[in-house]
């Protein structure tokens, strides 16, 4: 195994996003705040409590996995799509680097901006909210293996784009439909019989919950679930992306 | 006999109907230079990029140092550096961040004396800290050949070094060039500017339509194909060439002042031909000889002439 040159794309692709951080780290930023003050101050008149969390406090844990899906799965999908573009993907198909480490590499990068942006919405939740932090180890554990999971669809999500429109197919159509529908900001146990079914085959749904149960402790489901979820989820993408990039998938013709 | 470097058997890559490399078997020996010819389309970026994986095969061998790459893709490319045909550029890093991150690529330490090494050679000393979107296209490619050899690599391709790259530098380059083979560097060579392969190349290989039509020392190349263009220059302006003068092939230029000659490699035109002219009664005023040029060969090769 090339450690070096793992650890090499991973210092790479964090000071990729590192040098632009208006576009990478405070933009994401200004729109959680913007939630905050929107759907925070708007909503909590008329909900004033859920599961016995008053409602500002219990969007936050939505709101930072927001922002961890988000940017970790942006910066991986941009990079590689980048790279694709500007023809630098070259110099990872030459270079002695398989395939694990091109996932390391990338994936590691994404992570790091992902639970970056992740704490500081945190952070700035805990400005309009206040914070609590029930379960140091779920909080964790949903919040890198989230940040992974995502990564990695965004992995994905790059080696299938050829064109800038592509890029932008799975955040709009697939991430935003499914987050928004994830009980970010609200408990899936308010919603009616059919809608609450639906719901359950949404993964987004466990995920949030199981940051809800590390940090306020509350939630709709068993504390092991998210993390069950995602381990399963994770094992997934982490094969598709290991078996598209062995096979060169739109990277070699 | 040494292991060739660079072992191609029987490599085949089609595109659909398309067949882009057709049953190509070539070795490429340590320390060479080794200039791959042949007009656009003809299998010169497809036959790297299936080495360099870049490109999968259809069907053949590729061994690399003797390795199979059906049997470790990854191992051998520690020793191979690639020179692009395309132009790429990380816009986010500098120069020597390029060739820091390129050296991790390959597993190494960053190594600042060599870096300083690569981008003097390159002439990139003065833009070693400039991000590389202010870089000209020049100074772009010639940061492409500092990435393709800062990991040492022991065997280089250049896929079109030095297209865009101006004169002395290109010199420059071909200077650096030797000075890989004699550190016992083996380098792979296409270009269209074919006096870079006549000033560089051992041996050059002639491919088209995804064929290797030819593959042969250059010097005993240009001995066999190659045509020495000789020509006189005439005292006084002729109106037409006398018949013996014409019938050994030479031809008056427009303004009836020389007499052009192709000498057939291996014939000796050139005292009958002189001959003839003094017959003639026509003072010659000076004479010219124009060594063979690998450009003829390449013409005739690709004409079906160059079979041996």
């Amino acid at each position: 195994m090339n450690v070096v040159g793992m650890k090499t794309l991973f210092v790479k692709e964090v000071r990729r996003f590192v040098r632009i951080p208006g576009q990478t780290v405070l933009s994401p930023l200004i729109s959680t705040a913007l939630y905050f003050v929107v759907f925070g101050s708007a909503l909590s008149g008329r909900i004033s409590e859920v599961e016995g969390v008053p409602y500002l406090a219990y969007i936050v844990p939505g709101l930072v996995f927001l922002g961890v899906a988000n940017n970790a799965f942006v910066n991986s999908s941009s990079s590689i799509f980048s790279a694709k573009i500007q023809g630098t993907i070259v110099d990872l198909l030459v270079a002695p680097l398989g395939p694990l480490e091109i996932i390391v590499g990338f994936v590691g990068g994404a992570v790091v901006r992902g639970v970056l942006v992740g704490l500081l919405t945190w952070a700035v939740g805990i400005l309009f909210a206040g914070g609590t932090l029930v379960s140091l180890w779920l909080t964790c554990t949903v919040l890198i293996l989230g940040a992974y999971t995502f990564a990695l669809l965004g992995l994905i999500s790059g080696l299938w784009a050829e064109k800038f429109e592509q890029v932008n197919f799975f955040p709009t159509f697939v991430m935003l439909p499914l987050t928004f529908l994830g009980g970010v900001f609200y408990s899936v146990d308010t919603l009616p019989g059919i809608w609450r079914t639906v719901s359950l085959f949404n993964p987004v749904v466990y995920l949030v919950d199981g940051l809800r149960h590390g940090m306020l402790g509350v939630g709709s489901f068993a504390t092991w679930v998210a993390p069950v979820v995602l381990v399963a989820v994770s094992s997934v993408t982490t094969a598709i992306s290991y078996a598209l990039l062995a096979r060169g998938y739109k990277l070699k013709s | 006999m040494n292991t060739p470097v660079l072992s191609l058997e029987g490599l085949q890559k089609s595109y659909g109907s398309f067949t882009a490399l057709n049953d190509v078997t070539l070795d490429i020996r340590q320390g060479e230079i080794f200039a791959l010819l042949g007009p656009n389309g003809a299998g010169k970026s497809t036959l790297i990029g299936t080495v360099c994986g870049m490109v999968k095969k259809t069907a053949g061998k590729v061994r690399l140092f003797g390795i199979d790459i059906d049997d470790d893709p990854v191992g051998p490319r520690y020793r191979v550096g690639l020179v692009p045909q395309e132009i790429n550029f990380d816009p986010f890093f500098t120069p020597t961040e390029c060739l820091e991150i390129q050296q991790g690529y390959y597993g190494q330490k960053p190594d600042p004396e060599r870096i300083r090494e690569v981008l003097e050679a390159m002439q990139l000393t003065s833009k070693a800290n400039v991000v590389t979107r202010a870089l000209s296209g020049g100074m772009r490619r010639r940061l492409l050949i500092a990435k393709a050899l800062v990991h040492r690599p022991q065997l280089v391709f250049l896929d079109e070094p030095t297209a865009g790259v101006d004169v002395e530098l290109r010199r420059d380059l071909w200077t650096y060039v030797r000075r890989l083979r004699a550190e016992g560097t083996t380098v792979v060579l296409t270009t269209h500017y074919l006096e870079e392969a006549e000033e560089l190349a051992d041996r050059v290989g002639v491919i088209d339509g995804g064929r290797l039509l030819l593959v042969e020392e250059k010097a005993t190349l240009l001995q066999r194909l190659g045509e020495r263009r000789i020509i006189v220059h005439l005292e006084k302006p002729q109106a037409a060439l006398p018949p013996q003068v014409a019938e050994l092939g030479g031809v008056l230029s427009e303004d009836g002042l020389s007499v052009s000659y192709r000498e057939k490699a291996g014939a000796r035109g050139l005292r009958p031909l002189l001959a003839a002219i003094q017959t003639a009664g026509m003072p010659v005023n000076d004479l010219e000889t124009q060594r063979p040029r690998l450009e003829d060969v390449l013409i005739q090769v690709l004409r079906g002439r160059g079979e041996a």
